[in-house]
């Protein structure tokens, strides 16, 4: 008999969001102003507890919804009591806020072992079931966390479950497809990406669910050892809105011209790089600056203001070195730098000064992925970034690279900017299993403490690193879009690292530093940095790590793995979707399935179908290919709409793709004013010439 | 362990969350405390289907609240729910360039005793339905009333004699398009009640239903009215130019044009808002005959209006939506012939269901609540007898300030809607002489008439219903169904075009393959308007999954 803990977050409204949530000055969301609700992934991941439990036709299974948060995240509980857990445990304390992953990851585990010891009786046939990220943080790191913290397996990205022989075999979403497999042992944690059907809240069960009590926890309850803000291993160092991503709204006139702007967009080369505009002045280390009193490299603007009255200041008064600076003098300064500082910053100020070592030392890494014998794009735009962030910090670039006979493909790695690549192969990893990739590359980063590691935000990357970061005792921030070195001298940090990734369903952008961790770690975004051109050329030193592996580091048994067929992956680099202008299934079938299966080919990325809702409503593509505010919410690179009219309920829901191309018939389509190039002309048309022109790109 | 079967019971349900509903189950809690009081709302939050100007005449509130919670004025909610109290009041008359205040007229008609004299509001608050509904809601659950957000009830089951209900049921959750069972499925319950108040709101479903299967009458058809409404952020200095504490109802243009048309009853409003809001709406009176006509078109005309524009130009639309009001008054509300209550046995019609809106004030939600409070008061004298409940009910309202206001307004709207604006309002001065008379139905109004002022470009309605963040679960089975599609082809195509397709505020309506159908339900508003306008009578509106619908927040 298995038990069920499955957990839940309450979080903001991200598809209400209306003009009076934007702070007026700042132009930041303010989250209190949304409402809260039930993330809606935890609410698959509560129905695939419940049909888990009944298929493996034991009725005295028990679900237990278990949430952090603040007391009025009651409310997400009694969601779950309305429909079908047993009973509800909040973990609720001042102590546990403003929590990053690591310190929410922390106290849920505990609460997890509290939960198996007190109402399972300490039975181990259990799983944790949880969507596999929420709308608000969008990082998909708690669940791999506490699977590491219990030393339990992790199956993440779910759809579907089946009881078979006696045990549960998972469908689950992987790179390019779907793999079945099966927990080695329980208990496991299970990530849920997409199960069809939430449950129904029942009259009977929402009253009860109201009158019974929610078992309320607090810190000393659980006993974690890494909580709140202090425990957290990342700090926000500062909250802003994107960029306004006005879209260009160029019309074209040439399917040539749209041809190549299309492969311009998705390769990232069009006008709209990255999420900045302006282009950063690189770091230099405090002992290379000209100037020593140069403080222009810190991670505020406000923090940069201030060095700079400060160097003013001490060069007005003669001051040659910082350690000149004894009271008397720090009074002048305080005098004339007027009312710009207080003694307090003067003295923190003055001590950032004198440091000039950086905080971090060793390599800057990027833990590559691959796949049959090819390296992912993502590591290669990862090592061009690393190359950058090396240079400043005048170290090298290490990649670990994991897997067995991996050595043909160190060569690409190198041109690409590695100079050293460590080996660790052995047959066990031969397929990727997320606890032995993770012990192998944690042991490397243990063994050789570079300073940075960069990870793909990839369906892998984002919960292989979870894993190693939590096993390393390091910070991890996800889906960045950017980094920077930069100092914080006022706090004694010199080159750290600043993270800057979207949160709120691209609604804020947040720059996050790693703290209280000896290597500051990251997931990017594919396809947000640009990738340097290879240097063949180049060389680059071997160096072979090797990791005590047995048949107990492989938590996965797979079953099948099937790519490129049966789930939607919206997660796709590209999706081409159709609209009412495609006039018939046929036509869909055979013009949005040409130009996806030719772009696949043609860039070597996923490609995905969608839909609008007019199209789904005429019956030319199933449901669950619908993309829009009630479908699917997607942000691929590159959007295709072919006779999409584009009603606002389906622009909300592409609003985070980087490009969007329109081709429709109607010169008055309201979706030529959202998006960046758009064709006048019927589907039919310009979709074969479009492929042809393609060819010649 | 949870054991459900206990739940399936209780003492009163009522049904919709409205104004009326929760001010029901507030009085309830004070009068009984121990009662098991339930209300069911298929809004998915609290508020989220509550829609009007709204200019509250606060008396039936302060009563209530007076009585139900001590200390209220100084709650947070009262001050931020009743924030606008309206100091300026202005009733003006707009031609297509030109617009009067006509306000003085109206206070003419006051001090003569004349019926319209009461259409003032100076003293009242303008305030905003969702969130007095939210506010409301909270103080019930405090009581201890279980409100239950999300549960669409689908009809009400009576006893064999048809003079008692015995229990509501609600609708089959996780259905697919074509009705089949989805591994989530679950059968609709049955929930029982010792008494059943129907709250729902203007044209309830149950309540429609129960008319019907209990043999209640109206002495003359309901009539409704279409309102459409905007809330606009504007800038400061607009919103200090109308200034915060004022409300404007207009006459005339876009809708009354004396001799050259259009002549629709109805009107527009501008009322101040809080932080720079201001709400704009249309109301039009449902018997309009011109066939291209829709209640958005009027909207957009008033927006352009010279004297709407100045206060509107370049604001943003915040939040939109749309909804019904019940304006038949005094005759049309459903009574049993036998004895004349307002409901039977055990059931009892409240508020908007029961059409306890006075015409001459153009207010209803006043009502709404003193329905509410005297069927709580109904229910608590006749506890042990439910068989004379409805009848107590019915006594407690001819005895009070409601059923004294729906008579003095009781021929006004039938008088304008037989005569038209231009006769029938100063005929409505003689309303109170008038014998009751017969008038047709809305729908059958509908002519092959054109609305002159048709805006050219035509309405935007996938940004309105954007903003009315209108969402329902889109595998489900339609809950809006055209009873017999050859008539759309065959008459109503020739002769009227198909208005549906025009009127429905929300686009739901389109043609697939040549077949007009309700091709997008999920955009659905819930205003029903389709069902009253149908020209022939030929749509039926039930209540689709709890939880769908529009998401108002500040309408």
């Amino acid at each position: 008999m298995s038990n069920y803990i499955v957990l839940v977050k309450q979080v903001p409204d991200i598809t209400q969001i209306t003009d009076n949530a934007f702070d007026p000055e700042t132009g930041t969301l303010i989250r209190s102003r949304l409402a809260s609700v039930i993330n809606e992934l935890d609410t698959q991941a509560l129905a695939l507890a419940n049909q888990m439990r009944q298929d493996s036709g034991d009725q005295d299974g028990k679900i237990v919804a278990l949430t952090m948060g603040p007391p009025m995240a009651e409310e997400v509980l009694r969601y779950c009591l309305s429909r079908c857990a047993d009973m509800a445990v909040l973990l609720t304390d001042r102590a546990l806020g403003g929590a990053d992953t690591w310190a929410t990851a922390n106290p849920l585990a505990y609460a997890v072992r509290k939960i198996v010891k007190d109402f399972f009786n300490g039975d181990n046939d259990y799983y944790v079931v949880s969507g596999m990220q929420s709308v608000d943080g969008d990082t998909a790191q708690v669940p791999p966390q506490i699977a590491e913290e219990l030393s339990l397996p992790c199956i993440a990205y779910v759809t579907k479950a089946e009881f078979l022989n006696g045990r549960f075999e998972f469908t689950r979403i992987i790179s390019g497809g779907s793999q079945v497999v099966t927990a080695r042992k329980l208990p496991a944690v299970i990530t849920v990406a997409k199960y069809e059907y939430p449950l129904f809240a029942t009259f009977a069960a929402a009253r009860w669910a109201n009158k019974v009590e929610v078992i309320r926890w607090g810190g000393d309850d659980v006993k974690a050892r890494y909580i709140g803000a202090k425990g957290s291993r990342t700090r926000v160092i500062r909250v802003f809105p994107p960029a306004k991503s006005t879209r260009r709204c160029r019309q074209v006139s040439n399917v040539k011209t749209l041809a190549k702007l299309l492969v311009e967009s998705y390769k990232g080369d069009g006008e709209k790089i990255g999420e900045r505009g302006e282009q950063q002045r690189r770091y230099q280390l405090p002992d290379r600056r000209a100037d020593k009193f140069d403080r222009s490299f810190e991670a505020t603007q406000k923090a940069n203001e201030d060095f700079k009255i400060l160097g003013e200041t001490i060069r007005e008064l003669g001051i040659s070195e910082v350690n000149q600076i004894d009271e008397y003098l720090k009074g002048r300064i305080l005098h004339a730098a007027g009312e710009h500082f207080h003694k307090g910053a003067l003295e923190d100020m003055i001590n950032g000064l004198q440091l000039t070592n950086p905080s971090f030392d060793g390599e800057v890494w990027v833990v590559a992925e691959h796949t049959a014998g090819e390296i992912h794009p993502a590591t290669f735009e990862l090592i061009g970034k690393a190359r950058e962030l090396a240079d400043s910090l005048e170290t090298k670039v290490g990649v670990c690279l994991a897997g067995y006979k991996v050595e043909s493909m160190t060569k690409g790695l190198i041109a690409a900017g590695a100079d050293k690549i460590y080996i660790i192969e052995d047959k066990l990893l031969e397929v990727f299993d997320p606890t032995a990739y993770r012990k192998a590359a944690a042991d490397a980063i243990t063994n050789y403490w570079p300073q940075i590691v960069l990870f793909g935000a990839t369906a892998r990357g984002r919960m292989l690193a979870p894993m190693v970061s939590y096993r390393v005792g390091c910070g991890l921030t996800a889906d960045c879009t950017s980094f920077d070195i930069r100092d914080s001298s006022r706090k004694g940090q010199i080159a750290i690292l600043l993270q800057t990734r979207p949160a709120l369903g691209g609604n804020v952008m947040a720059t996050i530093c790693t703290k209280d961790s000896r290597s500051q770690m990251a997931t990017a975004r594919p396809g947000v940095i640009k990738r340097p051109p290879p240097d063949v050329r180049r060389t680059g030193e071997l160096i072979r790590h090797k990791v005590k592996l047995t048949d107990d580091d492989i938590s996965l048994e797979i079953i099948k793995t099937e790519l490129g067929a049966g789930e939607v992956n919206f997660n796709a680099e590209i999706i081409v979707s159709g609209g009412r202008g495609m006039q018939s299934r046929d036509n869909y079938e055979r013009l949005a399935g040409s130009l996806c299966a030719y772009l696949g080919r043609k860039l070597n990325c996923q490609v995905e179908k969608g839909a609008s809702r007019a199209a789904v409503e005429q019956g030319f593509v199933e449901r669950i290919h619908q993309v829009g505010q009630t479908g699917t919410s997607v942000g691929p690179k590159l959007y295709i709409a072919l006779g999409i009219s584009g009603a606002i309920q389906h622009m909300i829901g592409v609003a985070n793709s980087e490009t969007i191309v329109a081709i429709n018939s109607d010169p008055n389509a309201p979706i030529f004013k959202h998006c960046d190039y758009y064709i006048i002309g019927t589907v039919e048309d310009v979709v074969p010439e479009l492929v042809q022109a393609l060819e010649a790109v | 362990m949870q054991n459900s079967k206990d739940y399936k019971k209780v003492g009163v349900l009522i049904v919709g969350a409205g104004p009326a509903g929760l001010a029901s189950a507030i009085k309830l809690k004070v009068e009984m405390p121990q009662l098991d009081v339930c209300v069911v709302e298929k809004g998915a939050d609290l508020g989220n289907h509550n829609l009007s100007g709204a200019v509250l005449e606060a008396e039936p509130l302060h009563t209530l609240l007076d009585s139900a919670v001590p200390g209220w004025h100084d709650s947070d909610d009262a001050k931020d729910v009743l924030a606008s109290k309206v100091e300026k009041d202005d009733v003006m008359f707009f031609t297509k360039k030109l617009s009067f205040n006509i306000f003085f007229a109206i206070k003419f008609a006051r001090w003569l005793g004349l019926g319209f004299g009461q259409m003032t509001h100076k003293g009242d608050y303008s305030v905003s339905m969702s969130k007095l509904t939210k506010w409301m809601g909270r103080i019930a659950k405090d009581l201890g009333v279980e409100v239950l957000t999300g549960f669409a009830a689908e009809d009400i089951i009576l006893d064999k004699s048809a003079r008692m209900a015995r229990a509501v049921k609600l609708v089959h959750q996780g259905l697919d398009k074509e009705a089949n069972k989805q591994p989530n499925f679950i059968e609709g319950e049955i929930i029982g009640a010792d008494f059943v108040v129907l709250a729902e709101g203007c044209d309830g479903l149950l309540t429609e239903k129960f008319i019907e299967k209990a043999g209640l009458e109206r002495q003359a058809p309901q009539m409704y009215s279409v309102g459409v409404k905007e809330l606009i952020k504007v800038s400061v200095e607009q919103y200090d130019k109308f200034t915060s504490e004022r409300v404007v109802h207009a006459m005339g243009y876009p809708i009354w044009t004396p001799f050259i048309g259009p002549g629709m009853f109805g009107g527009g409003i501008i009322y101040a808002g809080q932080q720079e809001h201001l709400s704009v709406g249309m109301i039009v009176g449902a018997d309009w005959k011109y066939f291209d006509f829709n209640p958005q078109d009027a909207l957009v005309n008033f927006k352009n209006h010279k004297f709407v524009k100045q206060f509107i130009d370049g604001g943003t639309v915040v939040e939109a939506g749309a909804k019904m009001i019940p304006e038949g008054g005094y005759y049309a509300i459903p009574r049993d012939p036998q004895n004349g209550a307002i409901g039977k046995g055990n059931v009892l019609i409240v508020g908007d269901s029961a059409g306890f809106v006075n015409m001459l004030k153009i207010k209803g939600l006043h009502n709404g609540i003193d329905s509410g409070i005297q069927a709580a008061r109904a229910i608590a004298e006749t506890i042990k007898k439910p068989k004379e409940t409805a009848l107590r009910y019915t006594e407690l309202i001819d005895g009070s300030n409601v059923a004294q206001e729906m008579w003095s307004a009781r021929n006004f709207r039938q008088i304008v809607g037989k005569f038209g604006p231009l006769q029938g309002m100063p005929l409505s001065v003689l309303g109170a002489l008038l014998p009751k008379f017969t008038i047709e139905r809305d729908y059958e109004a509908m002519t092959s008439l054109r609305y002159r002022l048709k805006p050219k470009q035509e309405f935007d309605k996938d940004s309105f219903t954007a903003m009315a963040a209108t969402q329902h679960r889109e595998e489900q089975p339609s809950h809006l169904t055209i009873l017999d599609s050859n008539i759309c082809q065959t008459k109503c195509t020739p002769s009227f075009d198909t208005p549906c397709i025009t009127f429905c505020p929300a686009g739901v309506y389109e043609m697939v393959h040549d077949e007009v159908k309700p091709a997008n339900p999920s955009n659905c508003l819930h205003c029903k308007t389709c069902q009253r306008k149908c020209p022939f009578d030929n749509i039926r509106w039930t209540v689709p999954e709890g939880d769908g619908g529009p998401r108002y927040k500040r309408m």
